[in-house]
């Protein structure tokens, strides 16, 4: 027990931010979205980011899954300072390790559950038939394998969410990021997306990164961090 | 599934909109090639090679002003020619016809003619009966395909312009000129049948060569400046341009269509465009989240694009083809169109200028998603 606790303690965290900021220029103004945070997530952490409305809890993710730039400070993801790589890079990091599931219109209307999964897949150099076992694969661990060819419409909001995790996993990247997965759908539903984004860290090792205002979803998590007009509170 | 197919998934989401563009692009782009036809048309006879040796000497006041007949004198001894004749222009309303008279009647002087209708390829003894029958004439192959003509029928006419009223025997078909419509007949029996009055409608001259044709046409007009009759000269290609002047309005207004149609057209496919990738810029943003580069994006947009504009360039180029090559346009025009045929080179615009859409419709789109980052773009919609 304590040999384990103490190889757990000598990893490295997967995310480090240090003395992140990100200021918007607002004509003559300036809003401050993220004011000097500081946090480590370790490997296989079920995060959640709570806080109210505008306190910058997306800007946070944004800036650790890639899509964003903050104004100053770094950010780690596995070693890697994301913030010093190029729009073409990072897009290709991304890609290779970070899984996304954002609140609503996920999906690609037009391509059924199976092909919305299979979308990363298409960037890589995986045979067709390595690309569908994958794709197979992720669509099970969401219980949406009986589902894969129908289009998003013909898919209930939790079932949507589900075949968005799907797509988040079907690359296997270390880092699932989630902005309010279940802001939009029912407690049942939503209880199924939490579950599985449980379980991703838990039994996958996944770490899994969620914001929410909901104390029911943030209870899933491993550990909770407030935010507050972009401070950290506790 | 290929990118190939999420591509074709993409431009087919809205399938009534895909048609109507496309349509919209394939309409424009066979009216483009239907002018580019129809300019065409109209100046293909000053293209002709063999017309640049040729020269028309007509009145300077007018066309419809005769010429002496004693300027033959004259006109001979002008170093540079190498054949004359006169060439008298008869506007005869073919018997049968209402009003019009698709071909045109020449009075000649045989024996002079024949070095002036080189490319004419007729039978040699078809030639000599011409010669030898003053009331004979040779026929146009179309002409005589037209009206069902064969040699020793007999052709009457009404003039519009002299009042005279001819009555020929065909003796000879022609074929191989730029024009195997027009009908020439004997000077003299024009000349007989209005009492001699020493006047012809032109004269037609053959410069000995190319280079020496402009020295030729400015001898000419200076032989005769001061004398009561003054002429004008100019190569058979000039006369043509200048007998349907109006023609060089109608070039003018068909290429101002044609900019204006490639104008109204950009606008269709730009507006289209921007508004299919406008509609997906929350998907957009969404693939740029999960790996897709800017470029790949790029190829997306640029290949609807393309894919959009293309479809619509094998439909209007091809039916604008299929229809002007399947069509007797000859027929159904009277005659007054000849060729009426879809070039290779105007295939080739009409899918360049498809082409250059694709590529300018993608520009905007393309701008826009390159600006917008992947966090702008998920706000769109939320
Ligand atoms: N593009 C932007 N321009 C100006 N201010 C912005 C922009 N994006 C976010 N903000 C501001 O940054 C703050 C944090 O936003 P956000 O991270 O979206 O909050 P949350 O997700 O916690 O609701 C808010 O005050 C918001 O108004
Ligand atoms: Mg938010």
């Amino acid at each position: 027990m304590f040999v384990r606790f103490m190889a757990a303690e000598a990893e490295e965290p997967i995310v480090q931010i240090r003395e992140l900021f990100k200021v918007y220029q607002q004509g003559e103004i300036n809003v401050t979205a993220l004011n000097g945070i500081s946090l480590d997530i370790a490997r296989g952490e079920f995060l959640t980011l709570m806080g109210p409305s505008g306190s910058g809890k997306s800007t946070l993710l944004h800036i650790i899954a890639g899509v964003d730039r903050p104004s100053s400070g770094s950010c780690h993801v596995q070693g890697i300072d994301v913030t010093a790589l190029n729009e073409s890079e990072l897009a290709d990091w991304r890609n290779h390790n970070v899984g996304f599931v954002f609140q609503t219109f996920n999906l690609i209307p037009v391509l059924t559950a199976y092909e919305n999964v299979e979308l990363p897949l298409l960037l890589t150099r995986l045979s067709s038939g390595e690309r569908r076992r994958q794709v197979q694969t992720a669509l099970e661990l969401v219980g949406l394998a009986d589902r894969q060819h129908h289009l998003p419409r013909q898919l209930s909001g939790g079932q949507e969410q589900r075949v968005a995790i799907a797509r988040a996993l079907v690359t296997d990247p270390s880092l699932i990021v989630a902005d309010e997965p279940t802001g939009n759908l029912d407690s049942h539903s939503a209880q199924d997306v939490l579950t599985i984004l449980q379980s991703l860290s838990r039994s996958a090792g996944k770490t899994v990164i969620m914001v929410t205002h909901d104390p029911k979803a943030a209870a899933y998590g491993s550990r909770s961090v407030h935010l507050e007009k972009g401070e950290l509170s506790n | 599934m290929t990118l190939t197919g999420f591509i074709a998934k993409n431009a087919l989401r809205n399938k009534r909109r895909l048609v109507l563009s496309v349509t919209s692009v394939a309409v424009s782009l066979f009216l483009l090639v239907a002018l580019q036809v129809a300019l065409r048309e109209l100046t293909n006879p000053i293209n002709d090679e063999g017309s640049s040796l040729r020269i028309i000497v007509r009145n300077k006041v007018s066309l419809a002003q005769p010429l002496p007949a004693r300027q033959l004198q004259v006109l001979e001894r002008i170093p540079g020619i190498a054949a004359i004749t006169p060439f008298t222009f008869y506007g005869g309303l073919y018997k049968g016809d209402e009003k019009f008279t698709s071909f045109a009647q020449f009075a000649v002087d045989p024996a002079r003619t024949l070095p002036l209708i080189t490319d004419a390829k007729v039978p040699r003894e078809q030639l000599e009966a011409w010669l030898a029958d003053r009331t004979s004439c040779i026929v146009g192959k179309m002409t005589a395909e037209r009206y069902g003509l064969k040699i020793g029928d007999r052709m009457q006419f009404t003039s519009q312009l002299y009042p005279a009223d001819l009555e020929f025997k065909i003796v000879g078909i022609y074929e191989g000129t730029a024009d195997d419509r027009n009908v020439f007949f004997h000077h003299k029996y024009l000349d007989e049948s209005l009492g001699n009055p020493g006047t012809v409608g032109t004269w037609w001259v053959r410069a000995a060569s190319i280079e020496e044709a402009p020295l030729v046409t400015a001898r000419i007009n200076q032989a005769f400046a001061n004398s009561s009759a003054e002429v004008r000269a100019e190569s058979e290609r000039a006369f043509v341009l200048g007998f349907v002047s109006m023609w060089g309005n109608i070039q003018n207004l068909i290429s101002g269509i044609s900019v204006v149609v490639v104008f109204a057209l950009l606008l269709v496919t730009v507006s289209t465009m921007s508004m299919a990738i406008r509609e997906r810029f929350r998907e957009l943003a969404i693939l740029k989240a999960i790996g897709f580069r800017r470029r790949e994006l790029f190829a997306f947009i640029l290949a609807e694009s393309f894919g959009l504009a293309l479809l619509g360039g094998v439909l209007g180029v091809g039916g604008a083809y299929f229809l002007c090559n399947s069509l007797d346009i000859q027929k159904l025009s009277n005659g007054l169109f000849l060729l009426f045929e879809v070039t290779p080179r105007m295939v080739g615009f009409g899918f360049s200028v498809a082409a250059l859409l694709g590529v300018l419709a993608a520009a905007a789109p393309m701008i826009t998603v390159a600006r917008t980052s992947v966090v702008e773009g998920l706000k769109t919609l939320d």
